[in-house]
């Protein structure tokens, strides 16, 4: 009974987010913040994958979005391909730059890990700003097309309004989404959550731990790709600044706000790092100051962020319940 | 036919301590072998060198005729070498049925990510009766969908045991099952042992401190002492053994 529930409640949230636009016409800037975020829930999700089902950290992780971000961003600007495919090349080519790094690197124990991938988002960034051939140095890459618009025959979807582009990110936020589910719901999920509690027996059963280790973080890096390459849609411009090494630190505690290992945290943090500052227009120097305050509260009393929080709020209410119906 | 597990010439040493020097085991047949000896014999780091932890300096270990010596420890896992830890590991947060459901699972990552793309849930049902049948026969089917970490210990050890039976193993190594737990479950213990291995009939290789427990349980025992095999025997052949006396006592 509680799992179709808890499918139902995401399809409730995903058909709301869907009307947003219809029911709220006027609401353009709430549009506009709501797709930021989306932008941050998509990279989010890879982060999840890794950190929150697979116990491991990544300080790096929009060093990757960046990757998928530029090869988009090239691909786009120069009329190479429309916007899907370059999606997916993106993603490509960030997930095969994860898996280079991985290979290497995978088999540190945690802590040095960590500090690899601090150092990995770094070097991308450091690339990004200096490789001015490739890339445009600090200035970036300006004048990314939106997508052609869609002729669905009874409305056509304009990219460049608002409306559209939330329906777009909206529809690609909702398919990384569904692979997070199928992933974390699958015997490779499974695997992957013996990894975080227990290496030690994961491989006592039969799983190979770096294999698996590999498999995921080359996911996790695709998937930033596939966010970096919608952001730099939405902003029509790629630049160094989108992703350095605040924006992973960024991006780390959009997870662990939202809670780490909930299908659902990335998108509950990114709306809440992401758009409600921005909503309560909270000046940029603040942000970190107050974020900084709710991190200390959530570790001192919601170290499974706000998932994490609700869940077990629902948890209590339903065995109070249930004693309720024992003893009436 | 080759033996099940065949050891020949197997050396470990840490730092210049030899744990284990040219150690030769061979296991022919099906049974519940103890293998005890006092403190540093080497027996756990045997354990380690046969499941794969650790890897042996020299010397060959053959699995039903194949040498695995320099497999790791999930390729052996794979292959039917299966153990539980002194300190009894099991997935805390998982359920009792997902902790067996996970020891079924096919964990190649090829098989896994199709399995992911497909969701095939192959034979869900005939896989979940025959988890739920497991915990049935050490009590715990009561606990099934509770997670792992409200288990008293004694429980814990009997989830790692049918979790690591439900991998199908040829062989299973139970390193020091009777540790930890309460004295009066001692017997229950026993019995839930020989229930699972009247059931399966395979290698039950068991290393064990408790004397009573391991003599009443095993029908074959290796004794082994700074770090070779000093003898092996029906227990009471080997508790009469003047060579063993004289290794516990001496």
């Amino acid at each position: 009974m509680r799992l179709p529930l808890a499918t139902l409640g995401v399809l409730a949230l995903l058909a709301l987010l869907y009307l947003l636009p219809i029911i709220a016409p006027g609401e353009l800037y709430a549009l506009h913040i709501l797709t930021l975020a989306l932008c941050y829930a998509v990279p989010a999700i890879g982060l999840n994958l890794l950190f929150g089902y697979t116990g491991l950290v990544s300080l790096g992780h929009m060093g990757f979005a960046g990757v998928g971000a530029y090869t988009a961003a090239l691909l786009m600007k120069h009329g190479l391909a429309g916007f899907v495919p370059s999606l997916v090349a993106g993603a490509l080519v960030a997930g095969a730059v994860g898996l280079l790094v991985g290979l290497p690197c995978l088999r540190l124990r945690s802590h040095f890990f960590i500090v690899v991938t601090l150092a990995i988002g770094v070097i991308l960034n450091t690339l990004f700003n200096n490789l001015d051939w490739l890339t445009g140095g600090a200035e970036g890459l300006p004048g990314i097309p939106r997508p052609q618009p869609l002729d669905l025959g009874l409305m056509v979807i304009d990219f460049r309004r608002p409306q559209g582009f939330f329906w777009l990110a909206l529809t690609v936020f909702a398919a990384i989404f569904l692979l997070q589910h199928l992933i974390v719901r699958s015997d490779f999920g499974r695997s992957l959550a013996a990894i975080r509690q227990d290496e030690t027996v994961a491989a006592a059963r039969g799983v190979d731990v770096f294999a698996h280790k590999l498999a995921i973080f080359t996911i996790s890096a695709a998937m930033a790709g596939v966010g970096g390459a919608l952001k730099v849609t939405f902003l029509r411009a790629a630049a160094p600044l989108s992703f350095e090494l605040m924006e992973s630190i960024n991006l780390v505690m959009i997870v662990i706000l939202g809670g780490a290992g909930y299908l659902l945290g990335p998108l509950i943090g990114a709306i809440l790092f992401i758009a409600l500052p921005e909503a309560l227009r909270v000046a940029n120097e603040l942000r970190l100051v107050v974020f900084g305050a709710i991190l200390v509260l959530l570790a001192l009393y919601a170290p499974r962020g706000l998932c994490g929080l609700a869940a077990a709020l629902i948890h209590r209410l339903t065995t109070i319940g249930s004693l309720h119906a024992r003893h009436p | 036919m080759p033996a099940i597990l065949e050891i020949a010439g197997v050396r470990k040493a840490f730092a210049g301590i030899v744990a284990l020097d040219d150690v030769a085991l061979t296991i022919a047949q099906p049974g519940i072998y103890g293998l005890i000896g006092p403190n540093g014999a080497g027996k756990t780091t045997l354990f380690d060198v046969i499941c794969g932890r650790q890897l042996a300096d020299s010397g060959t270990i053959r699995l039903a005729g194949e040498r695995i010596e320099a497999l790791r420890v999930h390729r052996r896992a794979r292959l039917g070498i299966s153990r539980t830890f002194q300190e009894c590991r099991v997935l805390l947060e998982e359920t009792c049925l997902d902790n067996v459901l996970f020891a079924t699972q096919d964990k190649r990552l090829g098989a896994e990510l199709v399995q992911t793309a497909t969701r095939s849930t192959r034979a869900r049902d005939a896989i979940l009766a025959e988890a739920r049948r497991l915990l049935a026969l050490v009590n715990l089917d009561a606990y099934a969908n509770a997670p792992a970490a409200a288990l008293s210990y004694g429980q814990r050890r009997l989830l790692e045991i049918v979790s690591v039976l439900a991998t199908r193993p040829r062989i299973l190594l139970l390193d020091e099952p009777a540790s930890g737990v309460n004295p009066t479950l001692l017997v229950t213990l026993r019995d839930f042992l020989r229930r699972l291995y009247d059931e399966r009939q395979i290698v039950f290789l068991v290393v064990e401190h408790n004397m009573e427990f391991i003599m009443s349980l095993a029908s074959h025992i290796v004794v082994m002492h700074q770090g070779r095999v000093l003898a092996q025997g029906a227990p009471a052949e080997v508790q009469a053994s003047p060579q063993v006396i004289e290794a516990y006592l001496g």
